[in-house]
C-alpha cells in the first residue's frame, strides 16, 4: 500500500512538470487546496483498492490492479489537461464538483451494485479509471493557474510539498481513523464533500468568478445535498447494526422471505456467511465442517448412488459429495431460492463450492424440507441433514422423532443419515438430545464430532436405519482431503468426559425439548 | 426477522386509515371499526334450512319414495359414530344419513382458505381414557393411535399431538406459558389455585362405593353415589363459595374453562359438571403427558371425516332436512326429507331411525315427545381472521391456544400450529377466534335473537376490538374475516340437567323402539367422547333389537 502511494506521487510529479504557465491570484489558498485534493485523491484510490479486495478477495492482486488502473488513468487525465483552455479557474471549480461526486459515490455504488451487475470488474475498473482521469487533471490545472503568480522553481516545490503532505495525511488516517470509525462508504462520501467544499471556497475567494457565482453555488449546494443523502442511505447499504455485529465488511446482504443473508469479507480474503446473524461458515475452515459432515458416511457406503441433502444451499456439502464418482444423483432441498441462486451465480462463492450447484448430477428444489419429505417417494442411500441450529420452535420441528421417522422411510435398506447437531461441548444436552431422539426414532445412531476453529467442537450424528457397524476404514477416501483420514475418522468417535453422553429427554413435536436445551445452553453465548 | 419496508409502509398507512375511519364513524372509543375493504361473510349453521322446521306448511309434499334399513338424521359426530358402528356390527344393513348442511360434521365443521384448513367449531380431543376401548379402536382405525407400548399405554401419532408450545395467557401485559394464571399472581391466589387443583386431582383418583370412578367419560359410567350426584343440584359458583374459593384469578380461570367447554360461566354450570370437567380427564399415553390434547388444522372435523370414511358405503345425503317422522304401514317408520338443492321432498320408509339431532329439532320431529328436557344452548361466534402480521407480543411466542386474561371472549387458535414445516414463512396467518356469547338462562331465546339480528359489521367490530386488546395494531392488518354464528352452540350442564329425570326419559326409544336418540344434548356435556358414545349406544340398540326379533 505504502509503495503504491509513493509511486502515485512520482507519476504525478512527472505529469505536472510539463504544464504550461498562466496567471492566478491568492496562491496560499490554492496551495491549501492542493493538500485537500491530494488527500482526497489518494483516499479514493485506497478505498477502491480495499473495496476490491473485500469484494473479490486476494488483496495483493486487487490492490495492484486497482492502483495500476488508477495511475494509468491519472496519466491520461494529465495529458487531457492540455485541451482545457480559457477560464482555468472555472474549469477547476467544475472539476472539483465532479471529482467530489464521482469519488463520493464510488464506494456506495460499488457496494450497492456488487450483487446486481453481471460483471463487477467492468464496473470497478470503469469507475477507478474515470476517477483517476479526473484526479489526474487536478494538479496540472492548478499548476497552470498558479503559474503567473510564482516563479517556476518555487511553484513546483510548493505544490509538491503540499501534495505529499496531503498524501501522508491520507495514508495515516485511512487505516487508523476512517475505516474503523466511518467505514468505507461514509469515508468516500465525506471526502467527496471535501472536494466540493474546495470548489466552493475557490468560487467565493476569487473576484473573477462573480459572473457565474450564483449558478455554481446552486450546483455546489445540490452536490453537497446529494452526498449528504448518500450518508443517510449508506446505513441502508451497509446496515449500521451489521457494521457493529460483523467484524468484517458486509459485502452482500439480503432479506428474503425466509431469512437474512449476510456475506462478509476481510482483507485476508475470508468469507463468512451469516443466516439471521448466525455464522454459517467461514471460508477459511469450512472444509473441516463439510468434510466431517460428508466423508465418514460416504466412505462407509462406497456404493452410494442416490444422495439427498437437506439444507446446505451453499453447495459446500455437495462439493464434497461430488468427489465420489459413483454418486449418480444429488438432490438438494433448500428452502430459500435466494440462497441457492447466490451460490450458483456469485463468482467468489462458486469458486468456494467448486461450481458444485451447476453439476449435472445435482438437482435443486427450493422447498420446506419437511413438506418435501412427506410427499417424496424416492429412497436414498445417504441423506445429509444440514439444517440451522434448533434455535426456535419451527426449526425445532426438524429435529423431532416425527421428522426422523419420516426421514427413515426415505432410506434404502442399509442407507444412512448424517445430521449436524450443534456443539457437544457448549450445548451438551442439546447434542445428546439429538442422538437420543434419533435412537427413539428407530435409528442406530453413532455420535461423532470434529474441531472447526470458527465453531469450536462440533457434533454430528451418523445414523443407520438398521443396526450395523460403522467402519472408519470402510472404503477409500477421495484424494486431496485436507482434514479427513481414516485415522481422524476413528478419533472423531471418542468423546472426552467433558462432552460425553448424558441422559436427556427425547425431542418430540409436543415437547420441543431440544429447543429448550439449546436456548439454555447457548443463551449465555448470546446465540440461539 | 426484519420488517420489510413495503410492509411497514402498508402497515403505517393501514393504521392511519383505521384511525381516520374511527373518526369518521364516530365509533365508541376503544372500538376498532371493521374496514369496508375487508373480505369475508357471515354464516350460520343451516339457519335457513333449519328454520323451515318451524314452518312445515312451506315444505312441498313428498313426490318420491325410498326404502332403506336405517335412516340416520343428522351428520354430527353422534350421527356419524352411529353410522360407523352400524357398519361395523351389521354391514349388511343399508343406511342413509340425512344432513341439512352441505357437509357432514355438525359442530365439528371446518373451513379452509388458500393457506390452511381451520376449525369452525370443535377443535380438539384431550387424550382419551385408556379404558375407553371403543374410542381407542376408532382412533387406531383412523391412524391417530399408532400402537401400544409394552407398558400397555397407547402411542399416538406425534403429528396429531398438540405441538409445543401449546398455550399462553396474556396476563399483566405479558404472555405467560400455560392458561392457569401464574405470572405476577399474588401468593394467596396461587395457593388457592393450587388448593383447587389438588382437590380436583383427589376427586380424579377417587372411586365411589359402587366401585366406579366418581367422575368419568362418558359421564354415564360415573359413580351413582348419591352424595356425589347431589352436587348436580347446586351451581359450581355456589360450590366454590361454600368451599372458600374467592380468588379472582381462580374464578376467572374456571369461568373461562366452563365457557370454553359449555358456553356458560361457573354460575350457570352445576357443581357436578364443573368438577367433572377437571376430574373426568384420565387420558394417558406412552408418548405424551396426561394433559396433552390431539388436534388438527381442521380441528375435530378431522375426526368427523374419519368417522364418515369408516362408515361404509351407506349413502350420505347432504342439504337434506328431515321435517317429519311418522308411523308407516307394516311396522315401518317414514322419514320425510326435503332436499334444499332440488327443492323436492322424499318419503323414506325404514325399519329404524337414529335421531342424531339437537333436542330442539328432535322435539319437532317426534310425534309425541315425552320428556320435558330443556337444554340451554348459548350462541357462539367463531371468526376466522387472515392477519398479515405475526401475533407476537412480550413473553411466550405464538402458541396453539392464545387467551387474554379477563377477556369476555375465549381467545384464538393458530390454525397453522400443527403444520409440518421447519420454517414459519412471514406470510398472512389464520387465527380462529372463539366467543361464547352471554346468555340469560331464564330467556335464552333473547340472546339468540340478538345474535341473529347482528350484522357482519357488528360482529367484526367486536372481534377486532378484542384482537386489538391482545395485539395492539394488529387489527389494522386483518385482510379477511369469515364469521360464523352458531345460534345453538352446545348444551350447558345447568344445575339438575345431567342427573335430573328429563334426560333419562328423553333417551328412551320412541315409536315402539324404532326411533333412537343420539346427541350430546342427551349427555348434557358436549364433547367428542360423549357424542361418539351417543352414536354407539343408538347403533347397538338397533343391532341388538334386530338380533332379538
Ligand atoms: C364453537 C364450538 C366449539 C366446540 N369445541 C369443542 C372441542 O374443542 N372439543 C370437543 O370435544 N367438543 C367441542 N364442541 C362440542 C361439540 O358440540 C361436540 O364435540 C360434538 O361435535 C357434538 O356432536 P353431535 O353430533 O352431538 O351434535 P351436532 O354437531 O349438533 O350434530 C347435529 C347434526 O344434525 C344436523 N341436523 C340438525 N337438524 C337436522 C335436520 N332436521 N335434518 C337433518 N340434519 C339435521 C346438524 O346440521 C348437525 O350436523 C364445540 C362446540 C361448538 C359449538
Amino acid at each position: 500500500m505504502g509503495e503504491g502511494s509513493l509511486l502515485t506521487r512520482r507519476r504525478r510529479a512527472r505529469a505536472a512538470a510539463s504544464a504550461p504557465a498562466e496567471g492566478a491570484p491568492r496562491p496560499a489558498l490554492l496551495l491549501g487546496s492542493v493538500a485537500v485534493i491530494a488527500t482526497c485523491g489518494l483516499l479514493y484510490e485506497l478505498i477502491a483498492g480495499t473495496l476490491a479486495s473485500y469484494l473479490l478477495g486476494d488483496s495483493v492482486t486487487q490492490f495492484s490492479t486497482v492502483i495500476g488502473v488508477y495511475l494509468f488513468s491519472m496519466g491520461v487525465g494529465s495529458w487531457l489537461s492540455r485541451y482545457l483552455g480559457g477560464q482555468l479557474l472555472r474549469w477547476f471549480i467544475r472539476l472539483e464538483i465532479l471529482v467530489g461526486l464521482v469519488g463520493g459515490a464510488s464506494a456506495p455504488l460499488l457496494f450497492g451494485l456488487f450483487a446486481h451487475v453481471g460483471s463487477f470488474r467492468v464496473l470497478l475498473y470503469g469507475l477507478v479509471g474515470l476517477l483517476g482521469a479526473l484526479v489526474g487533471l487536478e494538479i496540472p490545472l492548478l499548476l497552470r493557474i498558479l503559474q503567473g503568480r510564482l516563479a517556476f522553481k518555487e511553484l513546483v516545490a510548493r505544490v509538491f510539498t503540499f501534495d505529499y503532505v496531503g498524501s501522508l495525511l491520507a495514508a495515516v488516517i485511512f487505516p487508523l481513523v476512517l475505516v474503523p470509525r466511518l467505514g468505507l462508504v461514509r469515508t468516500a462520501l465525506l471526502f467527496g464533500a471535501l472536494n466540493v467544499v474546495v470548489a466552493g471556497v475557490s468560487l467565493l475567494s476569487f473576484d473573477e468568478t462573480k459572473p457565474y457565482r450564483r449558478r455554481y453555488l446552486g450546483a455546489i449546494a445540490l452536490a453537497l445535498l446529494a452526498l449528504g443523502a448518500g450518508v443517510v442511505g449508506a446505513e441502508r447499504i451497509q446496515r449500521y447494526a451489521e457494521g457493529e455485529v460483523f467484524q468484517d465488511t458486509v459485502i452482500y446482504a439480503q432479506s428474503t422471505p425466509y431469512q437474512r443473508l449476510v456475506l462478509t469479507g476481510n482483507h485476508r480474503g475470508e468469507l463468512r456467511l451469516f443466516l439471521n446473524g448466525n455464522l454459517q461458515f467461514n471460508s477459511a475452515d469450512e472444509y473441516r465442517y463439510h468434510e466431517a459432515l460428508v466423508h465418514p458416511a460416504m466412505q462407509d457406503r462406497p456404493r452410494a448412488r442416490q444422495i439427498l441433502v437437506l439444507g446446505g444451499g451453499d453447495g459446500l456439502a455437495v462439493r464434497e459429495l461430488l468427489k465420489y464418482p459413483q454418486v449418480q444423483r444429488i438432490r438438494l432441498i433448500d428452502l430459500d431460492p435466494a440462497m441457492t441462486k447466490l451460490f450458483k451465480s456469485n463468482q467468489l462463492l462458486r469458486e468456494l463450492n467448486h461450481n458444485s450447484l451447476h453439476s449435472p448430477k445435482v438437482e435443486i428444489h427450493n422447498a420446506d424440507a419437511y413438506a418435501w419429505l412427506r410427499q417424496d417417494t424416492t429412497r436414498y442411500d445417504v441423506v445429509l441433514v444440514d439444517f440451522p441450529d434448533p434455535g426456535n420452535y419451527s426449526i425445532g420441528k426438524l429435529y423431532t422423532t416425527a421428522f426422523y421417522q419420516t426421514l427413515r422411510q426415505r432410506l434404502r435398506p442399509g442407507g444412512l443419515v448424517v445430521v449436524q447437531a450443534t456443539s457437544p461441548y457448549i450445548a451438551r444436552r442439546a447434542y445428546w438430545c439429538v442422538v437420543h431422539t434419533m435412537a427413539a426414532s428407530g435409528f442406530s445412531p453413532v455420535p461423532y464430532h470434529a474441531y472447526v476453529p470458527s465453531f469450536g467442537e462440533w457434533g454430528y450424528v451418523l445414523a443407520q436405519a438398521q443396526p450395523g457397524t460403522w467402519r472408519p476404514d470402510g472404503g477409500p477416501l477421495p484424494a486431496g482431503l485436507r482434514y479427513t483420514t481414516p485415522k481422524v475418522i476413528g478419533q472423531m468417535r471418542a468423546f472426552p468426559p467433558d462432552m460425553s453422553e448424558i441422559p436427556t429427554d427425547v425431542n418430540q413435536l409436543n415437547n420441543q425439548a431440544l429447543v429448550r436445551y439449546f436456548e439454555e445452553e447457548w443463551g449465555p453465548y448470546g446465540n440461539g | 426477522m426484519h420488517l420489510p419496508r413495503r410492509q411497514f409502509l402498508t402497515q403505517a398507512s393501514a393504521g392511519l386509515a383505521s384511525t381516520l375511519l374511527a373518526g369518521l364513524l364516530g365509533s365508541v372509543p376503544g372500538c376498532v371499526p371493521a374496514r369496508s375493504a375487508m373480505r369475508g361473510q357471515l354464516r350460520g349453521a343451516g339457519a335457513k334450512l333449519g328454520h323451515l322446521l318451524r314452518e312445515p306448511h312451506k315444505i312441498p309434499a313428498p313426490t318420491h319414495t325410498q326404502e332403506v334399513d336405517v335412516v340416520i338424521v343428522g351428520g354430527g359426530v353422534s350421527g356419524l359414530a352411529a353410522r360407523r358402528e352400524l357398519h361395523r356390527l351389521a354391514p349388511s344393513l343399508r343406511t342413509l344419513l340425512l344432513e341439512l348442511e352441505p357437509e357432514v360434521g355438525g359442530n365439528a365443521a371446518a373451513g379452509h382458505n388458500a393457506r390452511t384448513a381451520y376449525p369452525w367449531g370443535a377443535h380438539y380431543l384431550p387424550l382419551p381414557d385408556e379404558r375407553d376401548h371403543d374410542l381407542l379402536a376408532f382412533l387406531e382405525e383412523a391412524g391417530i393411535l399408532t400402537g401400544y407400548a409394552p407398558s400397555g399405554l397407547p402411542i399416538y401419532d406425534e403429528t396429531a399431538l398438540c405441538h409445543d408450545p401449546a398455550e399462553r395467557l396474556l396476563l399483566h401485559g405479558h404472555w405467560q406459558p400455560g392458561l392457569v394464571p401464574e405470572a405476577g399472581v399474588p401468593a394467596a391466589d396461587r395457593a388457592e389455585i393450587a388448593r383447587f387443583l389438588a382437590e380436583v386431582e383427589r376427586l380424579r383418583r377417587t372411586t365411589g362405593p359402587d366401585g366406579r370412578d366418581l367422575f368419568r367419560l362418558p359421564l354415564d359410567l360415573s359413580s351413582a353415589n348419591t352424595t356425589v350426584r347431589q352436587l348436580d343440584q347446586q351451581s359450581m359458583a355456589d360450590w366454590l363459595a361454600a368451599h372458600g374459593y374467592r380468588s379472582e384469578y381462580l374464578r376467572w380461570y374456571l369461568d373461562y374453562s366452563y365457557r370454553d367447554d359449555f358456553g356458560v360461566p361457573a354460575a350457570q354450570v352445576s357443581a357436578w359438571a364443573g368438577l367433572h370437567y377437571f376430574a373426568a380427564r384420565k387420558g394417558r399415553a406412552h408418548n405424551a403427558p396426561a394433559d396433552a390434547v390431539l388436534t388438527w388444522p381442521s380441528g375435530n372435523h378431522h375426526l368427523a371425516d374419519n368417522l364418515r370414511r369408516l362408515g361404509g358405503p351407506g349413502r350420505i345425503w347432504p342439504n337434506a332436512v328431515a321435517f317429519g317422522l311418522q308411523e308407516g304401514a307394516d311396522g315401518r317408520v317414514e322419514v320425510l326429507a326435503y332436499d334444499g338443492v332440488t327443492q323436492q321432498s322424499t318419503r323414506i320408509r325404514t325399519r329404524q331411525v337414529v335421531l342424531a339431532t339437537p333436542w330442539h329439532v328432535s322435539k319437532h320431529l317426534l310425534p309425541a315427545p315425552t320428556a320435558a328436557l330443556a337444554p340451554l344452548h348459548a350462541p357462539w361466534l367463531v371468526a376466522n381472521l387472515t392477519v398479515d402480521g405475526y401475533p407476537g407480543g412480550p413473553g411466550q411466542p405464538l402458541c396453539w391456544d392464545n387467551v387474554r386474561y379477563g377477556s369476555p371472549a375465549l381467545g384464538y387458535i393458530d390454525a397453522e400450529h400443527q403444520a409440518l414445516r421447519g420454517f414459519e414463512p412471514d406470510e398472512p396467518r389464520s387465527l380462529t377466534f372463539y366467543w361464547a356469547l352471554p346468555t340469560d338462562p331464564g330467556n335464552p331465546a333473547a340472546a339468540r335473537r340478538h345474535a341473529y339480528a347482528s350484522t357482519y359489521h357488528d360482529w367484526l367490530t367486536l372481534v377486532l376490538t378484542e384482537l386489538d386488546l391482545m395485539h395492539p395494531g394488529l387489527a389494522a392488518r386483518v385482510q379477511a374475516a369469515e364469521l360464523w354464528v352458531w345460534g345453538h352452540g352446545m348444551v350447558a350442564p345447568t344445575p339438575g340437567y345431567v342427573w335430573g329425570p328429563a334426560r333419562q326419559q328423553a333417551r328412551q326409544p320412541h315409536l315402539g323402539g324404532r326411533v333412537h336418540l343420539a346427541h350430546t344434548d342427551l349427555s348434557g356435556v358436549s364433547v367428542f367422547e360423549e357424542a361418539f358414545h351417543q352414536g354407539l349406544r343408538a347403533a347397538r340398540a338397533i343391532v341388538q333389537g334386530a338380533a332379538a326379533s
